[in-house]
């Protein structure tokens, strides 16, 4: 047990002794004060009684004047021990008997009084003198003078301050022995609550609990609530620890690795997967040691990436390669988020790492696949704007052959066909033809053929067609690509309107948006009024796989465009509205300048997504 | 400037202009003559959005014995039906308004008698078809480019069987 400076228990010794010794000392006080001013009238009126008893005893000596008789009544004040001197006159004052305490055998004159009154009494300094008449059928026939010395009060005084000072120290002793019990009663318990709460502290163990006081005071009290409170502890405890252990099934069961950092970003713990993925041990994962696990060509961009978020605060999202335990790498997803606590400090951070190796490389295979039916569609598509030229050039040589007369018509005609056949494998074949690296390309150009590709169909539909868009606008490119970016997006604005629609093509020269802005490029802009994009569809649109054209789509069609529009580090942008009267939907694409300094920063492709309604 | 190739004039057989048939001209060959039910010559209605494929189709079918009409959608084609009762309509599949398949179950119910042989270019239109059959709705199909003695014997055949 520790030495407290201020303990409990002499406190409590003080305070006992304190109020027992002031207690006495107040009382004392008290029957001494009373005492003294009782004393006085005390006196006289014992004095009194007995100076009436001797009268009384002394009728008959005074009658027959027998002076021993007299001093034998006299001499019974004995016993009483402040009476100094008393004595029997006669009427007419004269001596007759006395009585003397200690030396001195000399009789006092009678005090002077008035006889009249039938006594008298008076304090001098010390001393009491008193005067009672002897009286006889009515008649005083002598005089009885008492004289008693205060002086004996003081020795009773002093008697009374020995016996008040020894039941004052034995009562100051009895407060002590006392206060050593309440201390036992009060301060152990006490002292045991604060050396169970620091075990409890140190052991970390709830079980622990306070022993309880035999009393049912406010200190057993105090100890039932510590238990009580303990007890609520050992409740969460067990709750946190359950949930605890909760996470780590749930953190080892996830088919992701799982990792915690301190909030300074290093590492604190990682799950079992990351472990066995990785085939390292938690001493080599200690801090930074996950540094061992990545590429070391591409861990600078982690790392700053990394210490970017940790500083900021900002959510984690990087994909990069982890070795596992067998040296080869995969490709992970990873993200992280800050744990923050009640006041939004952040304390930790939780992170996880997917594997996405797998669902890159079935995204490539679907990017393949879509290219292939991209392509049957294209190679449908020429078979149809061919089969027709080519059904009437058959015609026009089958009359011409039966019909020679008309000749010069039928083949005027026919070469006309031709030269349409002509045109679309010119047209079409350019989306075959691609270059390896960027090559200047004409977006009017490119714009224009496609237009052409698609011209068929607007004038099938009656689509009036306003372009808005100069000569020459030329940015670094894939000239395939962009063509097929600009086939899909005139394709599906096609679909999504009825006869008679309307359809703006703009292109011009403008900078970039979001984290484009600094950079120059193109703007192309598809404007449709055909059906539009309800806004919960217009989310999704971007998806693979998702369609709304169940017999002609793959539902591949915009995100393989958007891709495209990735690569060429550019955006796309969708605005659409399904409000009556004035559906429609606009897609917005840009287009760097150049493919140069646009690949530095990595990462230009954003799509945005808006609907009006 | 966007490239069109489909700036056609219509009719593009104008009347003065059209290749005229010889009511006296004998048809090539007399044996293709086919009779209709009535002892008539078979008719015809083809349909093309391209009118210069229906036009030359029903040109080649006049010269080669049939009486032949050409229209450029679904909507013509069933009216005329309604009035000319054709022995044989032929039709594109992908065209504005009516496509071939609707127009050849139009065609049904206002002439029940008449034989529908559809001719398209597009491989979509087998899935139209499958959709059509799904409906219990059967045409025969041929490919374009249909090669006119092909065509001519495949409107003969129906008519022996």
């Amino acid at each position: 047990m520790t030495r407290l400076r201020d303990s409990l228990s002499r406190k409590l010794t003080a305070m006992n002794l304190l109020v027992s010794g002031g207690a006495l000392m107040l009382a004392s006080t008290a029957l001494f004060a009373y005492d003294l001013v009782t004393f006085r009238g005390t006196l006289l009126s014992g004095t009194t009684i007995q100076a009436q008893i001797i009268a009384a005893n002394s009728v008959s000596p005074l009658i027959f004047n027998d002076a021993k008789s007299a001093e034998a009544t006299l001499s019974a004040l004995r016993t009483t021990q402040h009476i100094i001197y008393a004595a029997v006159y006669t009427l007419n004052g004269e001596f007759m008997a006395g009585y003397w305490r200690g030396q001195g055998r000399e009789p006092l004159p009678l005090p002077p009084f008035n006889r009249e009154s039938g006594g008298f009494s008076k304090f001098e300094g010390e001393k009491l003198d008193l005067v009672q008449t002897i009286d006889f059928q009515g008649k005083t026939v002598g005089f009885v003078y008492i004289r008693s010395d205060l002086g004996a009060l003081s020795e009773r005084w002093r008697t009374y301050g020995v016996i008040l000072l020894s039941v004052l120290g034995v009562s100051l002793v009895a407060a002590l022995v006392l206060s050593r019990i309440a201390q036992r009663k009060i301060a152990r318990p006490v002292l045991r609550l604060a050396e169970t709460a620091r075990q409890v502290s140190r052991e970390k163990n709830y079980m622990i609990r306070a022993q309880l006081t035999e009393d049912q005071d406010e200190v057993g009290l105090l100890v039932e609530s510590f238990n009580d409170m303990l007890h609520e502890i050992q409740k969460r405890d067990t709750a946190l620890q359950e949930s605890e252990s909760q996470f780590r099934v749930l953190a080892d069961s996830i088919p992701q690795m799982a990792w915690m950092t301190d909030k300074e970003g290093a590492a604190s713990w990682f799950n079992r997967r990351w472990y066995d993925y990785t085939g390292t041990t938690p001493e080599e994962m200690e801090g930074y040691g996950w540094e061992s696990v990545h590429d070391p060509e591409i861990l600078p961009k982690v790392l700053a990436t990394w210490k970017n978020c940790v500083r900021t605060g900002q959510p984690y999202e990087i994909t990069f390669p982890l070795r596992g335990a067998d040296g080869n790498f995969r490709l992970f997803l990873t993200l992280a988020l800050p744990v923050r606590d009640a006041h939004g400090k952040i304390v930790r951070w939780f992170g996880t790492n997917t594997d996405v190796t797998d669902q890159r490389r079935s995204e490539e295979a679907l990017r393949q696949t879509e290219k292939l039916a991209a392509t049957g569609r294209l190679a449908a598509s020429i078979a149809h704007e061919i089969n027709n030229p080519l059904e009437a050039v058959t015609n026009l040589v089958y009359l011409a052959r039966i019909q020679p007369s008309n000749l010069e018509k039928y083949l005027k005609l026919a070469d006309q066909e031709l030269e349409r056949i002509a045109q679309i494998t010119k047209n079409t074949l350019g989306f075959y033809r691609d270059t390896a690296s960027p090559a200047p390309v004409d977006i009017s150009e490119i714009l224009e053929e496609v237009v052409a590709l698609y011209s068929r169909k607007l004038n099938f539909k009656r689509i009036r067609l306003q372009s808005e868009y100069g000569d020459r606008i030329v940015v670094e490119g894939f000239p395939g690509e962009i063509r097929q970016i600009f086939a899909n997006l005139l394709s599906n604005a096609i679909e999504a309107m009825s006869e008679k629609g309307r359809l703006r093509i703009g292109a011009k020269q403008v900078h970039g948006r979001g984290n484009l802005t600094a950079i120059p490029g193109v703007r192309i802009t598809f404007l449709d009024n055909g059906t539009g994009i309800p806004p919960e569809r217009i989310k999704k649109i971007f998806e693979p796989f998702y369609t709304t054209k169940k017999d002609v789509g793959t539902g591949l069609g915009l995100w393989l465009t958007l891709g495209l529009v990735a690569k060429h580090h550019g955006q796309l942008r969708v605005r659409s509205s399904v409000r009556p009267g004035r559906t429609g939907t606009a897609f917005s694409l840009f287009l760097p300048e150049s493919q140069e300094d646009s690949s530095k920063d990595g990462s230009g492709s954003t799509t945005k997504t808006e609907a009006a309604s | 400037m966007m490239t069109n190739w489909h700036v056609l004039t219509f009719p593009l057989f104008p009347m003065s202009d059209r290749p005229k048939m010889d009511s006296t001209e004998t048809p090539r060959a007399a044996g293709n003559r086919l009779q209709g039910e009535e002892g008539r010559k078979i008719r015809v209605i083809v349909i093309d959005d391209e009118a210069l494929i229906a036009e030359t189709v029903a040109e080649i079918l006049k010269q080669e014995g049939f009486d032949a009409v050409a229209v450029s959608n679904g909507l013509s084609a069933i009216e005329l039906a309604e009035k000319w009762s054709p022995d044989v309509v032929l039709s594109d599949v992908i065209m504005p308004g009516l496509n071939g398949i609707e127009t050849g179950i139009g065609i049904r119910e206002v002439a029940p008698e008449c034989k529908v042989i559809l001719f398209s270019g597009q491989a979509a239109t087998v899935d139209l078809l499958e959709v059509a059959r799904e409906h219990g709705e059967r045409f025969d199909i041929l490919a374009k480019p249909v090669r006119p003695e092909q065509l001519i014997a495949v409107i003969r055949s129906s008519f022996r069987s």
